[in-house]
């Protein structure tokens, strides 16, 4: 750790480089939204995130060791959503993260890790903000995880695959947040010509350049990720309730990734 | 560390108590969003700018690495504001008034992201997060907020180490190849994340945890000269707002 931290040259910027590009895109900035619409998103998330820090308080009254298994997937979250992801386009972009962790952490709790991750990264990497943070909630650490976890908990009630299941939460995931994004910007600003829907298109389609791509990659990704979580840490997935949720067929599924 | 908070910990305000910050670094940013943006949040920008070279002292390039990242967000959203759809003439036509609303949009966004980066270039975060429950978050959220912030880092290090690894084993040398470094990679940093967590509950255990975290905070007063004066601040800058907008505009 200290080489990182004394030195503000090569250790810090190497990470900064890496952080920089955290899915900016999808992050509104500082002052984007007008006040009134800043504090409606944030009236909108806040259902969300108190059902989801009491759920989160009970737990942690439960079970007082839960704090540092929470604090871990906090941080695995942010770390996620720092990993350079190849896009199928050739670009470079980074993961919303918000699929896996619906996944693995379920959504109540990710509203809280996802409301913490956002603030994180508005003051310690200026990407997002603390007026938009309640749109940004709304899109990235709600609508995202509800909508990847619905999918995916659809698709496993049907005995689909699980890695097929996981990818299509993670890709709905992602894709839901683009779209819950562009219309927050349409609503706060709408086409002189034709209105909100014209807004929307407009936003939506310079969005959609990236975000599209970056929804397949994520959900690739997603799946690359549980594979290896499948066969290295089978307890853990087990205690989060993954490997249990689709009862036998579901442990089936995962001991033949692991045979492979 | 993160080059924003590696900066508030050397900051010239470090021993300031985050609240004396909040109000002036906090309050730009309200003047930002709620005032008009020409000529309210051009003033708030150059307010913000000049306490963040001059009295902050934060150093003019780390600032700028930190403010072209909201900076590309809102360059691409102002861009939409200057077309607009379904005219009388194209489908697709120059917006009369696109100029300005995306002229407006970027003073203001700008504003605003150098209020909140004046609060976090000279606040860190384990001066912040403990005194969140003062400001009535629930401790459970704080404890996992604090272990998040202070696992990040750690996480974040390894990672850096990990892709070193997997780039000088030629991890990265083909887009398959790039693909199962990614997944390896991610699925470590959960490992990793997960088996620390099990440590430091062990050591923790270990020391008697009862479930509350206990952290050492720098002790610091409100300041009330230094609080008194932001406040004046940022009533001149409402006042010349207020009567320069009708000669301005």
């Amino acid at each position: 750790m200290s080489p990182v931290s004394q030195e503000t040259g090569q250790g810090t910027s190497t990470i900064h480089e890496v952080l920089e590009r955290v899915c900016c895109a999808m992050h509104i900035a500082e002052g984007f939204l007008p006040p009134a619409h800043a504090v409606a998103w944030g009236v909108a998330s806040a259902p969300f995130v108190v059902h989801g820090v009491r759920s989160l308080t009970r737990e942690v009254k439960e079970h007082p060791e839960s704090t540092l298994l929470l604090g871990a997937s906090g941080a695995f979250t942010f770390v996620l959503s720092a990993l350079k992801l190849p896009s199928v386009t050739g670009s470079c972009s980074h993961p919303t993260g918000t699929g896996l962790g619906a996944i693995l952490f379920r959504p109540p709790i990710m509203a809280v890790l996802g409301t913490i991750t956002l603030l994180f990264q508005a003051l310690l990497l200026a990407h997002g903000g603390l007026t938009t943070l309640g749109a940004n909630v709304f899109s990235m650490a709600v609508v995202g995880p509800w909508a990847g976890y619905a999918v995916y908990k659809l698709l496993r009630r049907y005995d689909v695959p699980l890695m097929v299941a996981v990818f299509c939460g993670a890709f709905v995931a992602d894709l839901s947040t683009y779209c819950v994004t562009s219309v927050q910007l349409a609503l706060a600003f709408p086409d002189p010509g034709s209105g909100i829907l014209g807004a929307l298109g407009k936003f939506g389609s310079i969005f959609a350049v990236t975000q599209i791509p970056l929804a397949v990659s994520e959900g690739l990704l997603t799946v690359l990720v549980m594979r290896l979580l499948v066969q290295s840490s089978k307890g853990e997935l087990t205690r989060l309730g993954v490997l249990l949720s689709g009862g036998g067929r579901a442990r089936n599924k995962s001991t033949e990734a692991v045979a492979r | 560390m993160l080059p924003i908070d590696a900066a508030a910990h050397s900051s010239r305000w470090r021993r300031r108590h985050p609240v004396d910050k909040a109000v002036l670094g906090l309050g730009l940013t309200v003047l930002a969003i709620s005032l008009p943006p020409w000529p309210g949040a051009a003033l708030v920008l150059v307010t913000a700018l000049t306490v963040l070279l001059g009295p902050a002292g934060v150093p003019g390039r780390k600032l700028w690495r930190a403010y072209r990242v909201p900076l590309g967000f809102c360059v691409t959203g102002a861009v939409t504001l200057l077309v607009q759809v379904g005219g009388p003439e194209d489908f697709v036509s120059y917006a009369d008034d696109g100029a300005v609303r995306a002229g407006e949009l970027l003073l203001r966004t700008s504003a605003a992201s150098l209020g909140v980066l004046l609060f976090a270039f000279t606040t860190p975060m384990s001066d912040l997060l403990p005194r969140l429950v003062k400001a009535g978050v629930p401790a459970a959220v704080v404890d996992v907020a604090l272990v998040t912030y202070r696992m990040s880092f750690l996480l974040l290090d390894s990672m850096r180490r990990v892709r070193e690894a997997q780039a000088a084993r030629l991890g990265h040398t083909t887009r398959a190849a790039s693909w199962r470094s990614l997944g390896g990679l991610g699925a470590t940093a959960f490992v990793r994340a997960f088996d620390r967590a099990s440590r430091l509950q062990a050591g923790l255990a270990g020391r008697g945890y009862d479930g509350t975290l206990r952290v050492l905070v720098p002790e610091a007063r409100v300041s009330v000269r230094f609080t008194v004066a932001s406040c004046a601040l940022l009533l001149t800058l409402v006042a010349l707002t207020l009567v320069l907008e009708g000669p301005l505009s």
